[in-house]
């Protein structure tokens, strides 16, 4: 069926033509990449732009490049782009295995990165592991461009930081110090396709500086600032992670939907971080379980 | 307002004016005759409607008509060579790989890209790369195994 | 209990099968994996096709004070826009408690009040917000103990009044519309002398069947007054008779009614009957001359079709020290939803089975179909028995441990075998109940214990069994026609469906088999009413047993004609004549050989150049003569209500994380009586399929409602099937071989049952790893680390 309202279509040729026409649409054009959010959020009347701006047309959108120490994602970086790239693999094998959970591969062959931070669904799969690699965004407007770090990224449940006429150019993402370890662990309903009922990622560096964070079980995906600060410079115990245990809770703030209840979201959160800050270190250490394993 | 479009097809070029609200799966069945991408939820849940665009698996049901512009679709009917079937496709019949045969030209579309892209995938590779084609009857095993067959691999 | 039948008659005088109990090609296989296999909504209709599309009410339980079409009505686009005040008409399968469109009164969210009809199917949705409905809001009820009781709103005031077939005894003016008491000796004596007396209660969501096709219908109601559908059914015939029925009032009959229903994208049930199929009818006659398509969104199909049946289940057993069971109390409040037209069936055959298959010397079974504020329950592979089954195998398994004894014991000493009494005083059929204990036992090594290779699982077994005999009126039947061509093979029209379990491929084998003649040789065709001879319904596992005794009984009628022509043209006596690969040959000289091919339209030609015989067709048709369900309606005595009963057993190794809950099923084994294997493989299917859909409901799905009644996952997101990674790691299908004396070749059906122990042996496997008893469907990871974290504290 087709999609119930009629809207104008609009094939930009630059980021400067999208930017323009965004602009002067208003409040209610979107951006159409991979599409594999908007198309069905229109046909279900959940969203009714009236403009859409296609990017998919401009040039070179869709690269991954290395920038000094920054991984570059273009917008246009699909999910199946990640799994394929030799460089992801080589130096940021994190965004791999976070990139192997997203639905299946006839989404991934579609959907964006970009697109998946601006849906901003609480649990979108890229946000845990882009606030624990501390990217930025950059985005274009019609006052210039700018850049936005991911931990202000997230405003609330879909919705961004990303203003009015504003695209999303790139994200740029540094490449920590080597040698590093992380995870992404995501909890689902089905070991096949499915949405994140609670994900963590855990990075940690050689100096046993930890970041941590957590998707599906607060509105926006979330730093634990306090449990990295707990952990900063400490060398893993079984002592030490359980206390660590203790200050899950307060960094979350899970509810209750059809996807888990709000206290199975709050354990889990727990033994994620048990088995994640486990697996991060001996990673980093060489002697992890492959990236892409399961470990829950 | 209608935009003109060309895609083409199984090969075949098609000139199209579709308005930008009209999803590609239903330009496909409606307009093009292709019926084997199948309408099964239309919302990228299900992988019925699963077609190659470019050589890549995507879902139609996903897709304005108007982002097909330009682009190489192939559907099942597009799978046979001068009417062979692949040799998935028999394959799939020697192993019951099917049942209603609703998810079928989905799946084997999913499947001919896995093996493309991946000639010697693993069990596991096989049911990651079609753990979004639901399929209620089979219980999958079996298209598992025609697929791991297919890929030459010796399961016993 | 067994029909006096003749035994089948060999092909050949040795007696060896050749297609039957083989695993030819499936017939469908190249219409399905070419992608030329055309379902309902793929068959093109040309400009004039018309869209429907249906509104729908957003309360559970209201009054219809007023509805306004005229701002629809207005759009443009727009053909016609109907009411149930267009159609004033009830229906229902057994019992006629719904109608087209809703009446007076709503009685489930979702639930239609009018529909509109338009040029496009966008025309067709924006119109359906522009009928504006005022309604009147009443007070629902969803808690189906509740809606029985005296407290509770009436649904259906109208009750007395529905027409019903004589076997539903409903409780006028409650909301009980039929309750099925089975009663056999003195349950009180036998718990008042038992060693052991254990009761719980056991509760089931409701459940949806997920074809991946959803329903669609394509109507015709012509400028010459016939009304042709193009049905997405496993029931053309039903259909058309239950749409005769209610459109009788416009002047539709029988002979001006066509069903046709092509390739269907499963049904498991949920095409059964008629549901939405009605309003096409109806809304086709709005329209003459223009065919109108209805075809439900993912979201419908949730919720305005058939779901499967909550339940409520009370057991109480009593055993005695040795392990023998003496008596079982068996209370079922089933949440049959807004309609129980076909559900109430479902009900019924829970309530004369629910003893499982055991032998059990008193019995008391009420089934009680109480009508709540949720959509029509009705009719889902198991047919009640997947529903009991997970309270009642539950049970066995606490009952065996309380008494100390092996729970794969307990069962095998309890085990219905032929011969013994039925609740309903019946003697039971033919039955490998024990083989298949033993066979699964045996593949999943019970009574082994075994250790996970990571440190946070465990590994628990599990056991259940099962039996399920067709639910099916005791005039249920089937018939067949067949005819050759003039290169010797066949086509065979029956009208049973082709819903995926491979029935076309079956009757093949059987027609094959009694005319020595490859299956793939011989074209069955999906049903077409007009052309199409009857069949009742592809419901209740019967096809393969039924419908195959219709077919092979027309391969028997053309082998008698082709006999006959050989004898009065060659001479031979007719008892001397066989058949072996397309050719008629006798015993008596052994250089005779005349390929079917060449007179099997064209004749024999004889001496003079004239010829004898001509083009060699077959009609052949069954009922199941012996069958009543005249018994008494306080005990259900009396009566011969069911066919037979398939039985089986499954087990299960499962692998359970104890931080998470998460399940992992490393090894699972399903045994199945099937009487005869038609095609083995087949039968695998049937098993590793029907296991994964059974494996579905226990340890994932279910459908959520919130306090309006109002369904939260109508959609694959959140009502989500297991996919290809939710699957065991092997599954291991085992095939028994009892024959059923009037079956084709010894076959009964196989379909539903391979689904009905699945939820308890995860429930006994559980409580056997970690020591946590779930008594509620599903049996979900949450569930598990909950009970599990509950427990810790
Ligand atoms: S119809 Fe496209 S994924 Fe289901
Ligand atoms: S064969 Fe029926 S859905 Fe796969």
């Amino acid at each position: 069926m087709a999609i119930a309202h009629q809207f104008a279509y609009h094939k930009a040729a630059t980021l400067d033509e999208a930017v323009e026409v965004l602009t002067r649409a208003g409040p209610t054009a979107r951006v159409l990449a991979g599409g594999t959010d908007l198309v069905p959020w229109m046909r279900d009347d959940a969203v009714h732009p009236e403009t859409v701006v296609d990017i998919k047309a401009i040039d070179a959108l869709d690269e991954i490049s290395l920038e000094g120490d920054h991984l570059y994602l273009g917008p246009l970086v699909t999910f199946s782009d990640l799994l394929t790239s030799e460089l992801v693999a080589d130096r940021l094998p994190i965004l791999r295995e976070m990139a192997d959970t997203v639905a299946s591969p006839g989404i991934r062959n579609r959907a964006t990165v970009a697109g998946n931070i601006c849906s901003a669904v609480p649990s979108c799969d890229a946000g845990p592991t882009l606030l624990v690699l501390e990217a930025s965004v950059a985005v274009l407007g019609p006052n210039g461009a700018r850049t936005v770090p991911i931990e202000e990224w997230f405003v609330g449940p879909r919705q961004t930081a990303l203003e009015q006429g504003e695209v999303v150019t790139g994200l740029s993402i540094p490449i920590p110090d080597q040698p590093h370890g992380a995870i992404y662990l995501k909890l689902q309903r089905y070991e096949g396709e499915d949405l994140s009922q609670a994900g963590v990622t855990v990075l940690v560096t050689g100096n046993n500086v930890f970041r941590i964070a957590f998707g599906a079980v607060g509105p926006v995906p979330s730093r634990a600032h306090e449990i990295e600060r707990f952990l900063a410079g400490r060398a893993l115990s079984d002592g030490l992670i359980a206390e660590a245990q203790h200050l899950v809770l307060g960094a979350i703030s899970p509810i209750t939907d059809m996807r888990a209840t709000r206290e199975y979201r709050a354990r889990i959160c727990e033994v994620m971080l048990d088995r994640g800050l486990r697996a991060a270190v001996s990673r980093r250490d060489g002697n992890g379980p492959a990236y892409g394993t399961r470990l829950i | 307002m209608k935009l003109p479009i060309n895609v083409t097809v199984n090969g075949e070029t098609w000139p199209l004016d579709v308005e930008p609200n009209e999803i590609l799966l239903d330009v496909l069945r409606n307009r093009v005759g292709a019926k084997g991408a199948k309408i099964g939820c239309e919302r990228g849940d299900c992988g019925t409607c699963t077609i190659l665009l470019d050589g890549r698996s995507v879902r139609s049901c996903l897709m304005l008509a108007v982002e097909a512009d330009g682009h190489e679709i192939t559907t099942i009917e597009g799978i046979p060579d001068n009417g062979v079937l692949s040799a998935l496709q028999d394959l799939f019949i020697s192993h019951n790989s099917f049942q209603c045969g609703f998810c079928a030209p989905g799946i084997v579309l999913g499947a001919h890209e896995l093996l493309r892209d991946n000639p010697n995938p693993s069990r596991y590779d096989v049911q990651h790369a079609l753990a979004g084609n639901l399929c209620r009857c089979t219980g999958y095993e079996p298209i598992i195994d025609a697929v791991l067959e297919a890929a030459g691999e010796d399961r016993s | 209990m067994t029909v006096t039948r003749q035994p089948f008659e060999a092909a050949t005088p040795d007696d060896k099968l050749t297609y039957v109990g083989t695993s030819p090609p499936r017939i469908d296989g190249l219409d399905k994996v070419s992608g030329a296999a055309r379902y309902v909504d793929d068959l093109d209709f040309g400009p004039d096709l018309l869209f429907a599309a249906v509104v729908e009410t957003p309360h559970a339980h209201a009054i219809i004070k007023r509805i306004d079409t005229s701002r629809a009505e207005a759009l443009p686009g727009v053909v016609k826009v109907v009411t149930g005040a267009d159609f004033p008409f009830g229906f229902g399968l057994y019992m006629k408690d719904r109608y087209v469109f809703a009446q007076d009164r709503v009685r489930f969210v979702g639930e239609q009040v009018a529909a509109v009809v338009a040029r496009d199917e966008g025309t067709a949705k924006r119109a359906v917000k522009l009928v504006d409905v005022e309604y009147e809001v009443l007070e629902p009820v969803f808690d189906p103990v509740f809606a029985a009781s005296e407290d509770a709103p009436l649904l259906h005031p109208e009750l007395k009044n529905y027409p019903h077939v004589p076997w539903f005894f409903p409780h006028n003016d409650t909301n009980i519309a039929h309750w099925r008491k089975t009663r056999k000796g003195d349950v009180e004596a036998a718990f008042a002398e038992a060693d052991l007396v254990f009761e719980d209660t056991y509760t089931v969501p409701r459940y949806a069947h997920c074809a991946i096709e959803p329903h669609a219908v394509v109507s015709l109601y012509d400028r010459a007054g016939r009304l042709t559908m193009w049905s997405a059914s496993q029931s053309p015939y039903t259909q058309r008779h239950v749409i005769a029925e209610a459109l009788e009032p416009l002047g539709l009959t029988h002979q001006q009614i066509r069903v046709i229903t092509p390739y269907v994208g499963g049904g498991f049930g949920g095409k059964a009957g008629v549901s939405m199929e009605i309003m096409g009818a109806a809304l086709a006659t709005a329209v003459q001359g223009h065919p109108v398509k209805l075809r439900f969104s993912r979201e419908q199909e949730f919720y305005n079709t058939y779901q499967r049946q909550g339940l409520e289940a009370r057991i109480k057993i009593g055993v005695t020290n040795d392990g023998t069971l003496t008596a079982i109390e068996h209370t079922m409040h089933w949440d049959a939803g807004a309609y129980v037209e076909y559900g109430a069936n479902v009900v019924n055959a829970a309530g004369l089975s629910a003893t499982g298959p055991y032998r059990v010397p008193n019995v008391k079974i009420d089934s009680l179909c109480i009508y709540t504020n949720l959509p029509p329950g009705g009719p889902y592979r198991g047919f009640g028995y997947s529903e009991f089954n997970f309270g009642l195998e539950s049970h066995i398994d606490r009952i065996a441990h309380q008494l100390g004894m092996d729970p794969v014991e307990f069962r095998r000493k309890n085990a219905i075998v032929e011969g013994d009494t039925l609740s309903y005083g019946e003697k039971m059929n033919p039955s490998g109940l024990l083989e298949c204990i033993d066979k699964v036992a045996d593949a999943i090594n019970w009574g082994t214990g075994e250790m996970s290779g990571d440190p946070n699982k465990v590994v628990g077994k599990g056991v259940a069994l099962m039996w399920k005999a067709p639910a099916m009126p005791p005039n249920a039947s089937s018939s067949s026609f067949l005819k050759f061509n003039e290169d010797g093979s066949i086509n065979v029209t029956v009208s049973g469906m082709e819903l995926g379990q491979g029935y076309l491929t079956v009757m093949a084998q059987i027609v094959g088999e009694v005319l020595a003649v490859p299956p793939e040789k011989i074209r069955v065709e999906t049903p077409d009413t007009d052309r199409n001879p009857y069949e009742w319904q592809t419901v209740a596992s019967h096809v393969t047993w039924g419908c195959g005794q219709a077919v092979e009984a027309a391969a028997i009628e053309a082998r008698e004609k082709i006999f006959e022509v050989v004898h009065r043209v060659h001479g031979y006596e007719e008892d001397s004549l066989f058949l072996s690969k397309e050719a008629v040959r006798c015993t008596t000289d052994p250089d005779f050989e005349l390929p079917l091919r060449d007179f099997v339209i064209a004749g024999i030609e004889t001496a003079d150049g004239s010829y004898r015989g001509g083009p060699i067709v077959g009609s052949g048709m069954f009922m199941p003569e012996f069958t009543s369900a005249k018994s008494d309606p306080e005990t259900s005595q009396g009566g011969h209500p069911n066919v037979h009963y398939t039985v089986g057993a499954a087990g299960v190794v499962l692998e359970i994380d104890r931080q998470t809950g998460k399940m992992h099923v490393l090894r699972t084994a399903l045994a199945v009586d099937a009487g005869k294997a038609i095609n083995p493989d087949l039968v695998r299917g049937q098993i590793v399929g029907g296991l994964v859909q059974g494996l579905a409901t226990v340890l994932y799905e279910d459908m959520r409602y919130d306090d309006n009644g109002r369904l939260l996952n109508p959609n694959f997101t959140d009502y989500k099937i297991p996919t290809s990674l939710d699957i065991p790691d092997e599954i291991i299908p085992i095939i028994v071989e009892v024959p059923q004396p009037d079956g084709p070749f010894g076959a009964r059906g196989v379909g539903e049952h391979t689904m009905i122990p699945a939820a308890p042996m995860i429930a006994n496997a559980v409580e056997d790893a970690v020591g946590v008893r779930i008594k509620s469907m599903p049996v979900t990871a949450e569930k598990v680390a909950l009970s599990l974290w509950e427990g810790e504290n």
